[in-house]
């Protein structure tokens, strides 16, 4: 078997394991991006992360409904079929350009590029899977991602020199060295 | 080997009761955004999850610093304790709760330094502990002073403006010299690949140490190249002392996975129930 071979979605319960996984991840790691904005007190952009954990907690919530009879496997969290190291929506653990001084429009930006790489996922899924239902939802979940994606290419349009607000106040800077 | 459902067993439903958000407490983590720590939070959590260990069946104990924190952002038993002191602490806990998942988890300066003879002396004594420690180098929580593992020309610190000058401390070779039987290597921007190697530890009857490059966002921002840098150990995992010390020789300090895993006698196996009655007895005489 190729590597490409073993990277596909092979039946419905297979691909809703794995949709979950991703929808889940990807709340936890805006509700975490969300968390760190309010601790450093920047109020705008913990608006965002948090309504972007919202959809995904509710996108999640409309693949359990799906489930149904479907036999779900087991799949440890080191054995789903993606190639980055978390999930798609949110992989990049470790952003460089995460930052409690961030802005508005950096923030949509981040949000961007995990909701493209998660509408990306779904896209590959509906190409891909050899289970007719798993395209089928696939394709369903890939639209639905595509709205996210162009609500925030439609904030990012609407941003205007306003909106640029300079970084933040450091209430409590690091003592940097220098 | 703390008792846990058997992972490989077959598993009709995937929605699993517990997720890893259910082992997260309510409490926002105070770390940078963009901080290796959350990918070890989330590492944690997937893996109780993923091995079925309820929260009220682990323990995580830790000293101080900013990774120490650990404890009070998860929903099961936390002891965020004394400086350098997470290993005593764990051990006695585990000595007087052998059920329990016991779970040290700090820093490199909490765990090398001020706690390096704690270290030491767990890896030998080889009780069923699995020790965390997320090193990133510095004592970031002090505002960025250099650590044990701190490369010695790093001289961004005022205290050590010409670098420490002194060789690095090797915390897996160490563990290796000191009786550990398992070591493993793990990366925060790998928390999948970092889980993998938890529930390993986890599930290694002994002591388990796993030494977690996890870059400061603030002080050591040139750490995100780790990202690009770290390497699986494709020398891996080594079973015998001779092999594992190769290994280590040729070590970059980059290289991911399991290192080296022997299995010895675990420190109380046989004894707990002897112990226990001791313990009744002591209580007893407290009491009266």
């Amino acid at each position: 078997m190729s590597e490409d071979q073993a990277d596909v979605i092979e039946s419905l319960g297979e691909f809703i394991a794995h949709a979950l996984e991703l929808e889940h991840a990807s709340e936890a790691h805006y509700t975490q991006l969300a968390d760190s904005m309010a601790v450093h007190h920047n109020a705008a952009v913990e608006t965002l992360f948090r309504q972007l954990a919202e959809l995904s907690t509710a996108h999640a919530a409309a693949i359990a409904a799906r489930v149904g009879d479907t036999e779900l496997p087991r799949i440890p969290p080191w054995g789903f079929k993606w190639e980055c190291p978390g999930a798609p929506e949110s992989s990049d653990c470790l952003e460089g350009d995460v930052s409690y001084r961030m802005t508005t429009l950096q923030a949509i930006e981040v949000a961007l590029h995990n909701e493209r790489r998660g509408h990306a996922y779904y896209l590959h899924v509906a190409d891909t899977a050899t289970d007719a239902d798993a395209r089928a939802l696939a394709a369903e979940m890939a639209a639905e991602e595509a709205e996210h994606v162009a609500m925030l290419e439609s904030l990012l349009a609407g941003q205007t020199d306003a909106d640029q607000a300079p970084t933040p106040d450091d209430l409590d800077p690091p003592h940097m060295p220098g | 080997m703390t008792q846990t459902a058997d992972p490989a067993a077959p598993h009709r439903d995937a929605i699993p009761s517990l997720r890893a958000k259910d082992y997260k407490s309510d409490i926002k983590p105070v770390w940078c955004p963009g901080c290796g720590h959350f990918g070890v939070l989330a590492a944690l959590t997937k893996t109780l999850a993923y091995l079925d260990i309820a929260p009220e069946q682990a323990a995580v104990v830790s000293g101080i610093g900013c990774s120490s924190r650990l404890p009070a952002y998860l929903s099961g038993y936390g002891f965020h304790g004394v400086h350098g002191r997470a290993l005593p602490v764990a051990s006695g806990l585990k000595a007087a709760r052998p059920d329990l998942t016991v779970i040290a988890a700090g820093g490199d300066g909490d765990g090398f330094s001020i706690g390096g003879n704690h270290f030491l002396h767990a890896c030998r004594r080889n009780q069923d502990l699995t020790y965390i420690v997320m090193d990133n180098e510095v004592y970031g929580m002090t505002k960025g002073q250099a650590s044990p593992t701190t490369p010695p020309d790093w001289a961004k610190s005022k205290l050590t403006p010409h670098g420490t000058g002194m060789p690095r401390f090797k915390p897996a070779a160490i563990a290796l010299a000191a009786g550990a039987g398992f070591v493993a290597r793990g990366f925060a921007g790998d928390p999948n690949g970092l889980t993998e190697l938890l529930a390993a530890a986890i599930q290694h009857p002994g002591f388990a140490f796993v030494h977690v490059l996890s870059p400061c966002r603030t002080y050591r921002p040139e750490q995100q190249d780790w990202k690009t840098e770290v390497h699986p150990c494709v020398l891996g995992p080594a079973h015998d002392i001779a092999h594992a010390a190769e290994l280590l020789q040729r070590d970059d300090g980059l290289a991911l996975g399991i290192l080296y895993e022997q299995r010895f006698p675990v420190y109380a196996d046989g004894v707990s129930a002897d112990a226990a009655g001791r313990l009744a007895d002591i209580e007893a005489e407290l009491c009266r």
